[in-house]
């Protein structure tokens, strides 16, 4: 048995696997990966469920689970609609403009993409179904999963997929955020079912980019895809396992099964959607039995559900943050000693609790949330130390220290911003918030002056900003921390940081990404441009009798497995 | 009357061309424009300038306002900017929701007010006009959105008597759509209640300190013929005045209702337009709710004319 599964994997490895591939089973080999992380990386470049379970027990990790694999599913009756509440948006439904939990949960459920992040940060097939880099990760090739029609009956093809990636990192306004990674010319079809992207750099977790954490990436038939804007009137045409049939906007929405949907044949007839222009009317439609799923909740509004029979509470920990940036470039918190001091005065655990019920996970001050693969997890936990922040601001000769956190009426932003300013006051710092509207936050000031240098989001001396979950930091590092990133509202430049954030990007080992965010996780905590203080359980509830349903943390609600009791 | 008509008309006129005005000038104080309402907060600003000059948002707002009201001279109420729908088709099935949802509350809250600040008038000074006078001062000190709740919590939620929501099925009957009404109509019957109970109370008891009711009483007639022929008529012109300005915020002010029944009412509709700087329908959506508050008004004023000679006589003068 030994010697066979020593065979099937030294034949793959010669025959198939290309250097990543081989580095990876080194990795497994050498014990600097363990099991999970094998799995995440191994599906990431396209490895075989059965190869990963071969490479696994030769390795002396027999038993584990092929990647992937699904838990025992719950029994559903086949039939019956799931009534879903979802918040009403005001921007529009066309996949490359997609911005709003409410319009982005819709258009996912007719609408897929190539590749799924799961809540364990775990890439999955869903309309590709393999991949694999080139030797230096600036070349993937997708296999696209045959036999997949979409609700019009037309057969998915490689095609249809170029189409649409063209459209993301072409169409005016797109907001996919693809085109820094590849451009039109940059996607091409071999064949009818293969799609090869020539990335603008090397991307060692580019499959991750493909999935449903770009929720604007929705395949769509070619000939839509080639006319931006045409998506929505032309029905949603997507291959999901519900096609759209009924849409008023702002108001309700209905689906039917798709018969000949490509994952099997779902439990439920359909999906009615009802849109709500406030989460308080969803918390009480779903107590009264008007609707059966929603989509997401705050931690205060989920409390209601929580322990309660006739509810399902569903908590998931994600990467999505807060990232309170601190100028490092002028004003009162130009010096990292006083960042640094500011940063020392949370008692985080305690603010968890306090702010968000204890649905949140603690950070250390950067993005590398605990659940990527890539996060060293030996980087020192930063805790509060008032009298370590007294000292840090008398040397830094900043003991009147007074400024404003500027932020917007947003979920947790207002309880965040006043517990921070009330540890602060533990060590003398006086901060004073300045609470705005959305529309003034994110636009210029005033209105049509230059963008990057009056906004307030990305201008004042301090600002609290939400950052939604992803499956790798990529973005975070690219636009957020890197001096070169449109959205670095602390203006944080270190080109020792710059240099390691493109070692980790180009990385398709895990161990060199590894060290390349330790080595950034001490700079972050030495120069505290950022201080993310906690990292957001997605929460949400459902009625009892709802079936299968997981979460994925980013409001996508996958709906192919899931039935009613 | 025919000339008083005309001047109502006429300065109806002025007041919807100077409110469009001011609700374009006072948009532009406002934060945020409609290419980033579109695109979202994190779109990049060369995407978003794109937008605005697509969409002509960009121009000074008296070139917009011109530009506008042309459109709306030659019968067209414009396009909404953020989506891209003519306005008239968003305006429509909103104004037609607060009409319906206005009428059974107006249906509802009146003949209650009246009723309760008539009793009260009556009794005036008695625990009955002290007991309906606080619970009407207490309902209207609670904001809206408290009384929706408690209201959801006791027919909806404990009781399961009617919907949480008030957003009914394609096609319903009109007893289903009053049974969805009901909870938002009740809502708005406990806030306007105390208020309307209240002024209808002070008439009553003015009109009965009267000369005409003390005379009344006097020559023998019975109670109620005094109260239903001479104090009535008299004591609930105050009222229909407060009735009238109360229907303008029945139509184009429960914003806070709409919400709470998830109702698409014209309120939420004006909201969400300011809130995405969508000038063409903000400033319909303003127009239809003043047009509605005009007439409206000037209904009132002719009721108020029919019922008070004196008025009717100066008018004609």
């Amino acid at each position: 048995m030994d010697r066979d599964l020593r065979r099937r994997v030294e034949e793959y490895r010669r025959d198939e696997a290309g250097p990543l591939e081989n580095n990876l089973i080194d990795e497994l080999v050498a014990g600097e990966l363990d099991r999970t992380e094998f799995l995440r990386r191994g599906a990431m470049f396209g490895v075989s469920a059965s190869m990963l379970g071969a490479a696994l027990a030769m390795t002396g990790e027999a038993g584990a689970a092929p990647f992937g694999q699904q838990s025992a599913l719950e029994p559903v009756q086949s039939g019956g609609t799931i009534r879903l509440g979802l918040p009403s948006f005001g921007a529009s439904l066309e996949p490359y403009l997609l911005n709003e939990g409410g319009s982005l949960a819709f258009a996912g459920i007719p609408g897929e993409y190539l590749t799924f992040t799961d809540v364990r940060g775990r890439i999955l097939p869903s309309l590709a179904s393999s991949w694999r880099p080139n030797a230096d990760a600036t070349v993937w090739t997708f296999q696209i999963r045959r036999g997949v029609k979409f609700h019009n009956g037309k057969t998915l093809t490689a095609q249809d997929v170029v189409a649409s990636m063209r459209q993301y990192v072409s169409a005016k306004g797109s907001n996919a955020g693809l085109s820094p990674f590849f451009d039109a010319a940059g996607v091409s079809a071999r064949g009818q079912y293969t799609v090869v992207f020539r990335l603008k750099s090397p991307i060692g977790v580019f499959p991750y980019l493909v999935s449903q954490t770009t929720y604007q990436a929705i395949i769509q038939p070619a000939a839509i895809a080639a006319n931006p804007g045409t998506w929505v009137a032309r029905g949603m045409i997507g291959t999901g396992p519900f096609k759209l049939t009924r849409y008023v906007a702002g108001r309700s929405a209905e689906l039917v099964r798709h018969n000949t949907y490509w994952g099997g044949r779902p439990p439920l007839d359909g999906v009615r959607i009802t849109y709500y222009q406030g989460t308080a009317p969803m918390v009480l439609a779903l107590r009264a039995g008007q609707i059966d799923l929603v989509m997401q909740f705050s931690a205060q509004e989920a409390q209601t559900f929580k322990n309660n029979s006739r509810f399902k509470y569903y908590s998931i920990p994600t990467s999505a943050h807060r990232q309170f940036c601190m100028r490092t470039d002028q004003g009162p918190l130009r010096d990292p000693r006083v960042r640094r001091a500011v940063a020392l005065c949370i008692n985080r655990p305690q603010q968890i609790q306090r702010v968000m019920l204890g649905a949140a996970q603690v950070g250390n001050d950067n993005p590398f949330w605990r659940g990527f693969a890539s996060t060293d997890q030996s980087t020192k936990q930063r805790t509060q130390n008032l009298q370590l922040a007294r000292a840090l601001l008398k040397a830094a000769n900043a003991e009147n220290l007074r400024f404003n956190i500027t932020t917007w009426n947003f979920a947790d932003h207002a309880d965040h911003a006043a517990s921070i300013q009330a540890y602060a006051r533990q060590a003398g710092i006086d901060i004073g918030i300045e609470m705005m509207d959305v529309g003034k936050y994110y636009d210029s000031e005033p209105a049509g002056a230059d963008y990057f240098t009056t906004t307030p989001w990305l201008n004042r001396t301090a600002t609290l900003t939400e950052y939604g979950a992803r499956g790798v930091p990529n973005i975070f590092l690219t636009r957020s921390y890197m001096s070169t990133g449109d959205w670095n509202a602390s203006h944080y430049k270190n080109a020792e940081f710059d240099s390691l954030a493109r070692t980790y990007l180009a990385a398709s080992e895990v161990a060199a990404q590894k060290r390349a965010t330790k080595r950034m996780a001490g700079l972050l905590l030495r120069d505290t441009p950022v201080i993310t203080d906690y990292f957001i359980r997605y929460v949400t509830a459902s009625s009892s009798k709802v079936r299968n349903y997981v979460p994925d943390g980013i409001s996508q609600m996958k709906l192919a497995k899931v039935g009613l009791a | 009357m025919t000339r008083f008509l005309f001047k109502r008309l006429g300065l109806a006129l002025i007041t919807l061309v100077l409110l469009s005005m001011i609700v374009f000038t006072v948009s532009t104080i406002l934060p945020g424009n409609v290419g980033r309402a579109v695109l979202g907060p994190f779109a990049a600003q060369e995407s978003v300038d794109q937008l605005n000059e697509q969409l002509g948002t960009n121009r000074p707002v008296v070139e917009q306002y011109i530009d506008w009201a042309g459109g709306l001279l030659q019968g067209d109420l414009g396009v909404s900017l953020t989506k891209q729908v003519p306005a008239s088709d968003l305006l429509r099935p909103a104004l037609e929701n607060s009409l319906k949802l206005a009428l059974v509350a107006f249906l509802v809250c009146i003949p209650f007010s009246i009723l309760g600040g008539v009793i009260a008038g009556l009794r005036y000074g008695s625990p009955t006009d002290k007991g309906i006078t606080i619970t009407g001062i207490s309902l209207a000190a609670m904001p809206e959105f408290v009384t929706g709740i408690l209201l959801i919590l006791v027919f909806a939620i404990w009781l399961g008597w009617l919907p949480v929501t008030a957003q009914w099925d394609e096609g319903a009957n009109v007893l289903t759509q009053l049974k969805y009404l009901l909870l938002p109509a009740f809502t708005l019957t406990l806030v306007l209640f105390g208020y309307i109970a209240r002024i209808t109370r002070a008439g009553m008891i003015e009109a009965l300190d009267s000369d005409y009711a003390r005379t009344a009483y006097l020559k023998g007639l019975p109670s109620s013929v005094v109260v239903r022929k001479h104090v009535l008529r008299n004591a609930l012109l105050p009222t229909i005045a407060v009735i009238a300005v109360q229907v303008g915020y029945l139509v184009g002010g429960l914003i806070v209702v709409e919400v709470l029944f998830n109702y698409q009412g014209i309120g939420l509709l004006i909201y969400e337009a300011a809130r995405q700087k969508d000038l063409p329908l903000l400033t319909v959506g303003v127009l239809v709710v003043g047009v509605v508050y005009l007439v409206v008004t000037l209904i009132a004023d002719l009721l108020y004319a029919m019922l008070n000679p004196r008025i009717r006589f100066v008018t004609a003068e």
